[in-house]
């Protein structure tokens, strides 16, 4: 008797443990972001850090924040895909606010893909992974003139988007 | 809130065990004690030939030990919570049958037969999961009646086995990044056939006469999962019979039944208080 109540009480205090499954957990992988790095065209093996490049998806009234702000001068960035869209279009303007306007320039890329949900727990409820489409994943064009384009040269790294640990697409200029 | 409610169940569970040891009967070896010496008395007084006080002590020794008997056959019953719940709560619809058999003086073989329908509305996803399951196994009684009382505080173990299936109705896409606004509810109804689960329930319970042959009982269980066939792209969140499902094995649940005992036969209780005076 004396020992099943001893049992009992190590299974009890073995409940005790806290499991953390209401909240979905920042560090799951859940849907992933497409991470962009921007290469040096002459160059295509240095990383080359954009000048206050601002990113805007189609039809927003803001421009995708990067560590609070919306412009960045990092070598990669991660930009965010509809998941109820197979489509998302973004411009990236180079040199935003730049009181020069020669300098300022907007090109335009839209990305064509197809989706896969996979369930990740209760908390989280399911995830979205990319599948680039395999014969046009991306259409750049500029909204002022063809010539007038940034981006010289566009790169797809991988055709699968399942995580934020690496590099998707590669941009040169 | 859920972690809260798991460590009172805990508790209380380890509250239940420490009231069957209180509960606990000493055996009455006293009463013996008192007829050893009126027997000493009584030598002494039948030297001087007084035969009027012969009377009383015989009187005395007959009832030292009452006959007692217990009782065994089979109890059979509904668990009322399952029952009831289906009265406020319009996602749930369950029954479970209790049922056991007393085997001997300590051990009860014991079964639950159950059948629920529940809708589980969660924050990102809404299932229905439907099933039976079956658990069978034993109780031992650790609570010592006295006389002809027949209450029962038990420890048991038993084996769960469940067959159910699960239909997505809708869901959510989590995105940390909620740049194009958060995503909207997704409408499903994939239906996840011929799914199976089977777990080790420890089961603390007390069981009370309330009057007649009608018991009420309740009962804490504690489960962990044994196997676990889970649907593709989908997990099995609820399990008939198992209750929720957490990151882990385990699981909890409860029970609040009323059962009625059919006696078969019975049996007469051997005194144990003589064999433990001789030492």
């Amino acid at each position: 008797m004396k020992k099943i109540i001893l049992l009992l009480f190590v299974l009890a205090l073995s409940f005790s443990s806290c499991e953390k499954d209401d909240i979905c957990d920042a560090n799951t992988p859940t849907t992933p972001r497409l991470v962009i790095g921007f290469y040096d065209f002459l160059n295509p093996s240095v990383a080359k850090s954009v000048t206050n490049l601002k990113v805007v998806g189609e039809g927003m009234p803001s421009g995708v924040l990067f560590n609070g702000s919306e412009t960045t001068s990092a070598n990669t960035i991660s930009i965010p895909l509809k998941t109820n869209e197979n489509t998302t279009t973004y411009s990236f303007t180079l040199n935003f606010g730049n009181s020069n306007p020669a300098l300022v320039d907007e090109d335009i890329i839209k990305f064509d893909y197809s989706k896969q949900e996979l369930f990740v727990s209760r908390a989280c409820g399911y995830k979205s992974i990319f599948t680039f489409d395999p014969t046009a994943p991306y259409t750049h064009t500029d909204p002022v003139a063809a010539s007038q384009k940034w981006i010289k040269f566009i790169s797809v790294e991988k055709n699968i988007i399942e995580n934020e640990n690496e590099t998707h697409i590669k941009i040169f200029f | 809130m859920k972690h809260t409610l798991r460590s009172f169940f805990s508790f209380f569970l380890v509250l239940s065990m420490t009231l069957a040891q209180a509960q606990e009967t000493t055996p009455k070896p006293k009463q013996e004690k008192s007829t050893t010496v009126s027997t000493e008395a009584d030598q002494k007084i039948s030297e001087t030939s007084m035969p009027l006080v012969k009377i009383e002590p015989t009187a005395k020794t007959n009832d030292s030990i009452p006959a007692k008997t217990d009782r065994y056959g089979i109890r059979v019953g509904v668990d009322l919570y399952k029952l009831t719940r289906a009265l406020y709560d319009k996602n749930y619809k369950g029954i479970e049958l209790v049922g056991d058999y007393r085997l001997t003086k300590k051990y009860f073989l014991a079964a639950e037969l159950g059948n629920e329908n529940k809708t589980t509305d969660d924050d990102r996803v809404n299932f229905t999961t439907k099933g039976s399951y079956i658990k069978a196994g034993y109780d031992y009684n650790a609570y010592q009646n006295w006389l002809d009382m027949e209450n029962i505080i038990s420890i048991g173990l038993r084996y769960g086995f469940s067959t159910f299936n699960q239909e997505l109705n809708s869901y959510r896409i989590y995105n940390s990044n909620p740049y194009f606004g958060e995503t909207p509810v997704i409408a499903s109804g994939k239906k996840f056939d011929g799914l199976s689960a089977s777990w080790i329930e420890v089961v603390a319970g007390v069981k009370a006469k309330v009057f007649d042959n009608v018991f009420m009982g309740f009962s804490l269980r504690l489960n962990r999962l044994v196997t676990n066939k889970q649907p593709e792209n989908f997990s099995n969140l609820y399990i008939p019979g198992f209750n929720r499902t957490y990151d882990g094995d385990f699981g909890v649940g409860f029970n609040y039944t009323v059962t009625y005992f059919v006696p078969i036969y019975k049996k007469k209780v051997k005194p144990t208080v003589t064999v433990e005076n001789k030492k």
